[in-house]
């Protein structure tokens, strides 16, 4: 590696980062959901970080650290690795840095429910609430029979 | 370097065009005196409002968010909150915080009045409910209330506009609280569920509290503002005040401000009225020393700044098998209760609190919440996880009524300053054990609401962190000088052509969103005013 892994204007390693995200939103196992790698999230990421970069320092030295664990592995990288072994990495990173995954899970998180397929699955559209809005019937306010039939509750004064 | 003047004096000027401005100003234009008002923020523009683009739930938590500290948009000025556990949340620009508010638009109750004789707690208000009663009237007019006429636990009152609908996720809570006993009813809500006087009507957006694109809600910038303007008020914006400056006997002479260009000017008046919130005024006054009044203008009384009352608030959230629609409709508007409102002893605390329903969020901030929560982690079963929040939790609030105490106030930060140089406030709070209790009563009812109505799993929170909505009794009315600092219709003890008409007056707090009643005493003060002028100063 030529850049250490806290340089903040360090690009990161895009496959690694995209087999990352992967690993903590994947696929579902119906098919309906992607994987947040595979939406091509890790970009999304990246720019996060640039305009808030508090984090960077973690995800970058988390990164660094799978793939130098892949690399003791015999692997010329952490994406090379089968999806299994990937997981089991990122258990074992965990143990030692536990703020890694759930930072890098609550960044992507901001980008994945707002992708259109995974909206399109949840059942809503992919647009903002303006200006289309949303129906919502009248309601019924025969519900407050009950309530009506009370004495009044507040106390005269 | 010498202060810029501006133009002619004015006969009134208003500092601060939020909810209490607006509709003083409006009303107070009856007089066809030459008023004008100076503003910090600016004019929003409703079409950038966060609602209207995809980053809407990110936006919330950036430029649009509720505490100033976190937003730092230009017109903000920042806070020193670390002293409390409940950080304030205000909006600067033309509307003020009800650019953000929920619209959440109830009134007190008569027994708010009289906390003292009823209770023995606090201070008896110098006014009653039936004083303030047509001026509620009034205000519900020009905002536009929806909301249905009925309800047991208020005296006789006519909103304006029918109720907003409670959609799947409210007609679920209120089957539980029918399933308690419990009272509840339609919320009061600042909402035009028709098209009314020129606004469009509510198409349920949701993120009612990052602004209203849609022009439903009611901030003051679509309803008083238009009008005032209309009939000569002028309003000036991105006009940071710095001091009210002093004649030699005393009186109020003006304002030391910042304009636009950040020149300092100095605007003359014959009144000065301030209308900045419960952080803003006493701020100001308390900025505006001088060796007559080496303490803060209007302060002999040594209570500018003290008695500072939040609504602590409790939140519980309800999580529920099926999906319940709740990012559809006004997101803190839909019912609320007030079966733990009055005083009852036999609960180990004075006064009470009400309810009020909260719907779901959008997709991005429940899976923020359900991590924050430990409900949502990474990995295989994230999606079941997911599944199991989105779309299925209702919340009900506790807003707990807050007492008076000397010892919760607004100071000057010694360090802190705003842009322009000029010292920040420091809040510095403590929960009292009244509020400790009636936190965790109302936790353990609203708890008892949302199983009744078939949640599954209940989370709670209190107090609310972020909910510093309300801002009151930093410079409260009373006719006692050493122990208020305006007198019954909002005029200094101290400086006889200075009023205060913002939520700074309060005497209590009650436990309802207080924007209603703000205003309905922006309009009692403004007739009291119009009515007296001829010896206003005496």
């Amino acid at each position: 590696m030529t850049n250490p892994p806290n340089d903040s204007a360090a690009a990161f390693p895009v496959e690694t980062l995209a087999r990352v995200l992967d690993l903590l939103i994947p696929p579902s196992t119906d098919g309906r959901l992607p994987g947040a790698g595979e939406l091509g999230l890790s970009c999304y990421v990246e720019e996060l970080l640039a305009k808030t970069p508090a984090p960077r320092p973690l995800v970058a030295q988390g990164l660094a650290a799978l793939e130098a664990a892949a690399s003791g592995r015999g692997a010329r990288g952490f994406a090379e690795l089968p999806r299994d072994a990937q997981r089991a990495l990122l258990d074992a990173h965990a143990k030692t840095a536990p703020a890694f995954a759930p930072t890098l899970l609550f960044l992507v998180m901001t980008g994945y429910y707002r992708e259109p397929r995974v909206l399109a699955a949840l059942g809503l559209e992919n647009r903002p609430p303006f200006p289309k809005g949303h129906a919502v019937e009248e309601s019924d306010f025969s519900l407050l029979d009950a309530v009506r039939r009370r004495e009044k509750l507040y106390r005269e004064c | 370097m010498g202060i810029s003047m501006s133009q002619d004096p004015v006969d009134v000027l208003i500092i601060g065009a939020g909810a209490s401005g607006a509709a003083f100003a409006w009303s107070l234009a009856d007089t066809r005196m030459n008023i004008l008002c100076l503003e910090q923020g600016e004019w929003m523009d409703p079409s950038r409002y966060p609602s209207a683009g995809a980053d809407w739930e990110l936006r919330v938590q950036n430029d649009m968010a509720f505490s100033p500290n976190v937003r730092r948009r230009p017109a903000d000025y920042p806070i020193n909150d670390d002293a409390s556990p409940i950080k304030p949340a205000l909006f600067n620009a033309v509307g003020g915080s009800t650019i953000t508010y929920a619209a959440h638009f109830p009134r007190l109750h008569p027994s708010d009045f009289r906390a003292r004789t009823l209770d023995g707690v606090a201070d008896d208000w110098p006014l009653d409910y039936a004083t303030l009663e047509p001026y509620y009237a009034q205000n519900e007019r020009m905002m536009g209330v929806a909301g249905l006429a009925g309800d047991p636990a208020y005296p006789p009152k006519e909103p304006a506009l029918p109720p907003v609908p409670l959609g799947r996720l409210g007609e679920r809570v209120a089957r539980g609280f029918d399933a308690l006993g419990w009272h509840w009813w339609p919320s009061d809500s600042a909402i035009a569920t028709r098209a009314y006087e020129g606004r469009a009507p509510c198409i349920n957006l949701g993120p009612c509290t990052s602004g209203c694109a849609q022009g439903a809600k009611a901030s003051t910038d679509v309803t008083y503002w238009p009008a005032a303007l209309r009939r000569g008020v002028r309003l000036e914006t991105h006009c940071r005040v710095r001091e009210i400056s002093v004649r030699g006997d005393g009186m109020a002479d003006g304002v030391v401000y910042y304009d636009a260009q950040g020149v300092e000017r100095h605007q003359r008046a014959e009144i000065v009225v301030l209308a900045c919130n419960g952080i803003g005024t006493p701020r100001l006054l308390l900025n505006s020393r001088s060796r007559q009044f080496p303490d803060g203008l209007a302060n002999r009384s040594g209570l500018v700044g003290r008695n500072l009352m939040f609504h602590p608030y409790a939140m519980v959230n309800g999580l529920f098998p099926e999906r319940l629609e709740g990012y559809k409709g006004p997101v803190g508007c839909g019912l609320m209760s007030q079966e733990f409102y009055e005083t009852d002893a036999s609960r180990g605390f004075t006064r009470g609190y009400s309810f009020e329903l909260m719907r779901g969020v959008g997709p991005v901030s429940i899976a923020l919440w359900a991590a924050a929560q430990g409900r949502l982690s990474w990995g295989d079963r994230h999606h079941e996880a997911y599944e199991a929040v989105f779309d299925r939790t209702a919340g009900l609030l506790a807003i707990c009524e807050d007492l008076p105490e000397p010892h919760n106030c607004v100071t000057l930060d010694p360090e802190l300053k705003d842009a322009h140089g000029i010292p920040a406030p420091r809040i510095q709070y403590r929960l009292s054990e009244n509020s400790e209790k009636m936190l965790a009563h109302g936790s353990a009812r609203a708890r008892e609401a949302l199983e009744a109505a078939g949640a599954q799993q209940v989370f709670s929170e209190a107090p609310l962190r972020v909910a510093g909505w309300h801002l009151m009794g930093t410079a409260r009315m009373g006719r006692d000088p050493s122990r208020s600092v305006v007198n019954e219709w909002g005029r200094s003890h101290d400086v006889r052509n200075l009023f205060v008409i913002d939520g700074s007056l309060f005497v209590t707090a009650g436990a309802v969103n207080p924007t209603n009643t703000i205003q309905a005493l922006a309009l009692y003060i403004a007739d009291r005013i119009k009515e007296n002028l001829g010896n206003l100063f005496e």
